[in-house]
Parts: structure tokens; sequence; C-alpha cells
């Protein structure tokens, strides 16, 4: 095939599975960038492949593939591809090792984006699953990581744990047999218990049961949902989830069409809180249910509040002053 | 292509029902293909263990150690009795030049890792975490196959913790963004599901905060 310069073999995006290789001339494979949308050029050397891993793997092309110069380009489909490189094994240990370097690359990145609480080094997962399996009664796998760690790790920092633990194993399995028998000793007090806490990853009791009454206020359950957000407003033990739950509370009366409790809420609710953090979205929650009831000039002056309130939001922005139009059209 | 062959006999393990042929972290130097049984693929992640994948005759596993001694990623057990035929360094080059039809099957099995990896590279790069978030649905719907194309709306078997772990969030974090496109009615939270109302202009929205 013969390619003319500044035509392009494929663009980003295609979805097809030739394989190329470049005979002559110049091609150049043009993408971005993923973290800082840099365009990349890359240079395809005179009898190199290209358009390898989407054919195979067979997902959109990654890069524009552009002809700088004229050039001549041989082309396979996949079964083409195949039964060249069967009889040329060289071909696939050289792209075997690209291909396993571009993936530890990519391991590698995504690992360091990667919060750092879930970065663990393999010394300690290793012990960690070995305690994890301990606590599930699965004695054969503790003992197996157990077993490893202490291979790998004969002078360990867990070095005297694992082998109380690989022994406690053992006995277990003979004794009491996988999955049965009591919590091994010293479970409870291991690091890999005290350290929990201090990750401080445990939710609060409220904010769970508040992520409990929002999924029911998305499935459109409010009943459901405005009797479980008294319920922690009721328990008052969280100021911040209290506040929360009082706002949904008014949002689920809107959603319910109780209008008039509806502002009655959000207008105490505002008083009580001047500073809460979802003001704007209270006041444009009055605002409509003014408007639901018909009462236009009460709506839109709620409305021209919010709009005249420092810091709004771009998106309930737009909302009110799409709102605010309706009402206007009605007066 | 026949694996029974007397030449593989030599590699050839044999593991019994639960047991571990590989625990997440430990140093691994040999990759395996599957002849008999099912291969469960999992990770423990803090209290519990999360199957990622099931592998059966035919299908490699442990391939990260073709060329490089590295921890495992994952823990692999076996769910049946399983046969397999186990590769490391040494003869590796000699089986794949015998053998091009593994080093084929090995070639295709590196393009879909490097894609899925590069994909939630992609999620990660991101700034903003309701893009994250959002980039996570975009993901698993690329990865559906029977869906409604007149359609917009999506529906994952999910949940908070499988969109923490791929959005690289804490767990709380993760519900909380999912709650707040709840309330704006973007999505809706069930206990196994989570439907997203329009997948389209999800992807609006995450390209809109992507650095082009």
């Amino acid at each position: 095939m013969h390619y003319k310069a500044n035509s392009v073999i494929y663009f980003k995006g295609d979805l097809e599975d030739r394989i190329f290789i470049l005979k002559g001339g110049r091609v150049s494979l043009n993408s971005n960038d993923i973290e800082t949308g840099q365009e990349i050029h890359d240079y395809i050397q005179t009898g190199e492949f290209f358009g390898v891993k989407s054919a195979l793997g067979k997902y959109p092309r990654e890069e524009n593939a552009v002809v700088l110069s004229d050039a001549d380009v041989i082309m396979f489909s996949v079964p083409e591809f195949e039964q060249l490189v069967a009889r040329n094994t060289r071909i696939i240990m050289k792209m075997l090792r690209v291909f396993s370097n571009q993936l530890r690359r990519m391991h590698a990145k995504v690992r360091s984006l990667l919060a750092a609480e879930e970065q663990v080094d393999p010394e300690e997962g290793l012990f960690r699953n070995g305690e994890y399996y301990m606590k599930k009664k699965q004695y054969s796998e503790a003992l197996y990581a157990f077993n490893k760690y202490l291979t790998y790790y004969p002078a360990g920092r867990y070095n005297q744990e694992a082998n109380k633990y690989a022994q406690t194993a053992e006995d277990f399995a003979q004794k009491y047999g996988q999955g049965k028998g009591p919590t091994a000793p010293g479970l409870s007090g291991t690091p890999a218990e005290t350290k929990k806490p201090e990750a401080g990853k445990q939710l609060s009791n409220a904010a769970k049961q508040y992520y409990d009454a929002v999924s029911l206020f998305s499935q459109q359950k409010y009943q459901d949902a405005l009797k479980a957000f008294k319920v922690i407003v009721d328990s008052g033990s969280d100021e911040e989830y209290v506040v929360k739950a009082l706002f949904e509370i008014g949002r689920c009366l809107f959603s319910m069409g109780h209008h008039d409790q509806c502002i009655k809420h959000f207008t105490s609710l505002i008083q009580k809180y001047p500073k809460m953090p979802d003001l704007s979205d209270a006041l444009f929650y009055i605002g409509q249910a003014y408007q639901e009831k018909g009462d236009m000039t009460r709506a839109r002056s709620f409305y021209n509040k919010i709009l005249s309130m420092p810091s709004v939001d771009d998106g309930l922005k737009r909302k009110v002053n799409k709102a605010l139009r309706t009402v206007e059209d009605a007066l | 292509m026949d694996f029974n062959n007397k030449a593989f006999e030599r590699f050839a393990v044999n593991f019994r029902r639960g047991d571990l042929i590989f625990c997440e972290y430990e140093p691994g130097d040999s990759f395996y293909l599957i002849q008999e049984g099912r291969v469960q693929i999992s990770k423990i992640m803090g209290e519990i263990e999360k199957t990622i994948d099931i592998l059966h005759p035919g299908e490699i596993f442990g391939e990260m150690a073709i060329l490089e001694e590295a921890p495992r990623s994952a823990n692999a057990s076996a769910l049946d009795p399983v046969k397999a035929l186990e590769f490391n360094r040494e003869n590796f080059e000699i089986l794949m030049r015998g053998n091009p039809q593994i080093a084929l099957k090995l070639l295709k099995l590196f393009t879909k890792r490097i894609y899925d990896q590069r994909r939630r590279f992609m999620i990660l790069t991101l700034d903003d975490v309701q893009a994250k978030v959002a980039d996570v649905f975009l993901m698993l719907n690329e990865g559906q196959t029977a869906v409604d194309p007149e359609s917009d709306e999506r529906t994952f078997q999910t949940k908070a913790e499988d969109i923490s772990h791929w959005a690289g969030l804490s767990a709380e974090k993760a519900r909380e963004v999912l709650n707040h496109f709840a309330s704006q009615r973007r999505i809706e939270i069930f206990p196994d599901k989570i439907t997203v109302k329009n997948i389209n202009e999800f992807a609006r929205f995450v390209n809109s905060r992507r650095k082009q």
C-alpha cells in the first residue's frame, strides 16, 4: 500500500483490525499524554510494526497514524498476522518484551497515583493476608501465606508473629478443621487491629444512617427516607449529620408535594443555622415550593435573593435563572 | 493445540480444590496455563476477599512474572481440582519457540491488560473527584456488550466499594460523591446495582474535565 504525505492511515478512535509494517517513508503516531494532554509523536522506524495492540486487543486506536512523507506499508489482517508470526517466534518474543515493559510502566504509573493508604509494601501485605485468612479460619490458606512470609522474610518484622500463627494454623486445622475453631489467640491485639482506628476509615454511625437514607431518597422512596432522616435528627449524636439530615427532610417534603410543610421546614432550618453550607439550595427549595403553590411573587423574591448572594455555584445559578424566567412569564 | 502432549508433562502441576496457588505480595517467578479446572483470582481488601476473575482451561495467569520477578498482584486459588502447566523464565523461551500459539495467546493477553491499565490510569489522572467516579461508570459501560443503543440509561452490577477501588478514592469519599450524584438524580443507588440515568451526559462531563 502506498500513502501520500499528509494522509492518515488510521485515526484515533477507529475500530478496525489491520496491522501494518512500515516499508519505506515516514509515519508518525500522534497521541496525547494521558496526564498532561501534551501531544506525543512516535516515529515509526522502517521495518517496524504498528497498530498491533489495538488490532489484537480489539479496542479503538489510541493514536492518529499520520504519513509525514510518502510511505509504503504492508498491511495484514489479524489472522494473516498470526500466521506470519507463528512462523517467526522471535517477533513475538520481541513484542512480548515491549508489551510487558509497557504494562509494567502502566502499572507503576497507576500505583503512583493511587492514594498512599492503598500502598502496602510486599512484606507487610503478605503478613496481612495471612492474618486475614487466620481470622476467617481458612487455616490452609493462612499457613500458606505465613510459610511464604517466613521463607522470603526470614528476618522480617513480623517473623515472631508469623511463626506463632503458622503453628496455630496447623494445630487448629488438625484439631478443629478448616473453617472451625475459636479465634486464634493474639488476633485481636495484632498490629493489624491496632492500626485500623488510626486510618480513621470507619464511618460514624450517623454517617452510615445518613447515606442509607440518601440512598432511599435516590430510589424515590421519600416516605421511608423521611423516616430515616428523622431518626438521625432525633438521635442528635452528630451535629454535622443532623444538619444534613434536616436539609434532606426538606427535600423529602418537597418531593412528596407537601409544599407548605417544606417552606415551614426550610424557613426554620435557615433561622436556626444561618450559616449552613446548603443555604442557597434551601432558599431554592422554598422558592420552588412557592412556585408550585402558584405564589409567583414570593417565588420570584426568593430566586432574586439567591442570585444576589455571593458564592452561589454556577449550576444552581442556571437553575435559578431558568426558574425565574418561568415565574416572570407567569406574572 | 494439544497440551497433553508428553513434552509438556514435566511442566504439569496439580492443585486440590481450595488450594492457594499463589498469594498477593509473594514474589512470583512463574506463570500458569490452566489445563483442567477453574482458578479464582481474588484480592483481600480490608475485611473482604473480592473475586476479580474466574479463569477456565486454556487461560493464562501470573503472566506478570514472565520477564521480571515482581510481587504477585492478586491471590490465585483452585476452585476445582486444577491441573496447570507451570512455566518460568528459564523454560519460557524454549517453550515459546516450540509453541507459537501460546506466545500469541500471551501477546493478546498483554494487549488487553495494557488497555485495562491504561483505562484505569485515565480515571486516576482526573483531578475532579466527581469526574473520577463518572469515568468509572464510563469504563464499566465500555465493557458492557448487551446495551440498548437507543437508551441513555445504563445499569451496573456494582457497589460503592468497587467504585472507590477503581477511582482510587476512600470508600467514604466514593459514597459521598455517589450520594451527591443521587441527589442530583443523575444516578440511582440500589443495594446491588447502580443505574446511571444518562451515560452520555457523564461522557460529556468527564470530557470537559480532561486536559486536552
